[in-house]
């Protein structure tokens, strides 16, 4: 095949022109007509058909871009392009953020800023360096001004500079306030341990699962692991060490309890030490005991340094 | 995946390319990969050669065949992305069930996102048609017809892959000169023993007609100027086989968008631009700073006697 298919547009008589169904994502250089393609035309003469519509919505593109703002380069007329309408699917996922440093996780933690707040702000309308607060500071500008503007339907006992003034000592009031909330906090004792305090103490813990999970496996093979390979710091097994009472005794009290302990279990109904009712829990009477007398002891030695308390 | 040994960059070189592969805040233009299955056509060879010239030079080409199977195993096109940095992928293929197959392939972090099928029904190559043909990497205007583009799914997910394809990359300017082809996407109309909506979003029935023309503006007198269309291939009628939808979750974080100040897309990103400029002939103007030489050092005329004393 020799032919070409050729079709010409000119912008004066618009004949095939007005479908305003077009949509043009500039961005993208596309452009979309969302009517649907009419059977009869389609079917009389396809070429012909397909090029009118190409004409048509490329003529829409085309106007669009052409009125766009340009700028000129040393490579020619540049148009800027809006951004793209049609969302489309990215290669690769966002980036992820930088992982923070060690310092600046620090800072972080801490509110450290680099930054020193200065004491001297620049005013824009005077065009000078003024205090920041203090006497003619920045923060006493609304009130201290000779004039107020007066808003439309405002109370007229309304005094606009009490109001910055009250709204500035308040703002100074509820620093103060955080800052002894910071004070107290600082000096209060951390009821929550050290990071490493409590590493560690995960760490021993993961230690006794991890010799006791290993013990376990021993005895899981037939010889209960006597010709398993030693493996270095293996925990050493250690076995419930039976004791034999002598078969004949001096006092017979002892195996008469002995006994009479298994009958009472039996019964279902054995009672525990110290829980009986009347009975006192003697450890726990010794605990207030104690603390009654550190008590006593830390008010007459009120005089005491509060450096060298212990808290236990 | 597994077959690609993680790279630990041992220079900079290696290091710089490496932190371009990564996921980049302003991505790059998409790279189209060009595979051939075990069994193709003649149509869908000289198809897709006609497809790689409009992508070009975003584009690779495989010339040989490989034993690639799109929609039974993905494995095989994840290695082939990964291993070129590309994410868009056209295979070819052809057997009696499916005969002059291609199938389009997109990807997202390495792995398919969707997949669509295209049966080539009607083909005329570029070469067949005597005209001129635009001009190596030129960035083409992309207009689709008709209403299936807006409503039905398959024909939606054509229009997006036809879009990623060739105009996917969003450009912040464009010379206007540089407008030299248009491809014109047209799918026919339904025909009338399909009524419902649903029967239609069964089956795919209407065509799809991909025509490229070129574009020849002349002045007007007004800002619009005049416009001249000349046929310039391919065109290709392609029916729609089968298709994988995106999974949801996947589809949602390829479409995340970055939030960006206008004013830092400007400045570069945060990437300082010293002493780098442009000058009036358009050429890159670099300034370096040299120390001072040292002329201590300055190799005079050798002679015996001027030589160091060793040690």
């Amino acid at each position: 095949m020799a032919q070409t298919i050729e079709g010409q547009l000119s912008n004066g008589p618009p004949a095939v022109l007005p479908r305003d169904t077009v949509e043009v994502d500039a961005g993208l250089l596309a452009a979309f007509d969302n009517s649907p393609v009419e059977p009869e035309a389609y079917s009389s003469n396809l070429p012909s058909h397909l090029l009118d519509l190409t004409l048509t919505s490329t003529h829409h593109l085309i106007s669009t871009l052409f009125q766009l703002p340009t700028t000129s380069t040393a490579s020619g007329l540049m148009v800027q392009l809006p951004a793209a309408k049609t969302l489309l699917p990215r290669e690769k996922p966002l980036p992820k953020p930088k992982p923070l440093t060690k310092w600046e996780r620090f800072a972080k933690e801490k509110g450290i800023s680099h930054k020193q707040r200065d004491r001297m702000v620049f005013d824009d309308e005077r065009q000078e360096w003024v205090k920041r607060w203090g006497r003619g500071g920045k923060n006493k500008e609304v009130e201290e001004q000779w004039i107020h503007e007066v808003k439309a339907g405002e109370d007229p006992d309304h005094d606009p500079a009490a109001s910055a003034k009250k709204a500035r000592k308040e703002r100074v009031a509820k620093n103060e306030a955080q800052h002894k909330a910071n004070l107290a906090h600082a000096t209060a004792p951390t009821s929550t341990r050290s990071i490493s305090a409590q590493n560690s103490e995960n760490r021993s813990k993961r230690k006794v699962e991890l010799e006791r999970s290993m013990l376990l496996t021993k005895t899981s093979t037939a010889s209960l692991g006597k010709f398993d390979k030693k493996i270095e710091g293996e925990p050493k097994t250690k076995g419930v060490k039976r004791k034999f009472e002598p078969n004949v005794g001096e006092d017979w009290e002892g195996e008469k309890g002995r006994a009479m302990d298994v009958l009472k279990g039996l019964d279902g109904k054995k009672k525990r030490e110290g829980k009986g009712e009347g009975e006192i829990n003697v450890r726990k009477a010794v605990r207030f005991h104690t603390r009654e007398e550190r008590i006593k002891g830390g008010s007459s030695a009120g005089s005491k340094s509060v450096k060298g308390k212990r808290r236990s | 995946m597994s077959m690609l040994r993680t790279v630990k960059p041992k220079n900079a070189r290696v290091k710089r390319a490496l932190e371009k592969r990564e996921p980049q805040l302003i991505e790059n233009e998409k790279t189209a990969i060009f595979v051939r299955g075990q069994n193709t056509s003649q149509r869908v060879r000289d198809c897709m050669k006609d497809l790689y010239a409009l992508k070009r030079p975003l584009a690779i080409n495989f010339s040989h065949k490989n034993d690639v199977h799109p929609f039974d195993d993905t494995s095989s096109l994840e290695f082939f992305a990964r291993k070129n940095d590309a994410s868009l992928l056209i295979t070819g293929l052809h057997s009696k069930k499916r005969p002059h197959d291609l199938v389009l392939t997109r990807m997202f972090d390495g792995r398919v996102l969707d997949m669509l099928e295209l049966g080539v029904e009607g083909f005329r190559a570029m070469s067949d048609v005597p005209s001129v043909k635009s001009s190596l990497g030129a960035r083409p205007l992309i207009v689709f017809h008709s209403d299936l583009f807006d409503t039905h799914p398959s024909y939606q997910l054509l229009k997006s892959f036809f879009l990623d394809i060739y105009n996917g990359h969003s450009l912040s300017e464009l010379p206007l000169t540089s407008i030299e082809h248009v491809i014109s996407i047209t799918a026919s109309p339904l025909p009338s023993s399909i009524t419902t909506t649903s029967e239609a979003a069964s089956q795919n029935p209407a065509l799809i007609h991909f025509r490229v023309y070129t574009i020849k503006l002349s002045s007007s007198g007004t800002k619009i100027p005049e416009m001249q269309l000349t046929e310039m291939g391919p065109s290709i009628d392609f029916t729609i086989r089968r298709t994988k939808e995106a999974e949801d979750e996947m589809m949602k974080m390829a479409l995340k968008r970055p939030k960006i100040d206008k004013k830092d897309v400007e400045s570069g990103l945060g990437k300082k631009r010293k002493n780098i400029e442009t000058d009036e002939m358009g050429d890159k103007v670099g300034r370096i700073h040299l120390d001072k030489q040292d002329l201590s050092k300055l190799q005079s005329r050798k002679m015996k006697g001027l030589k160091k004393s060793r040690g």
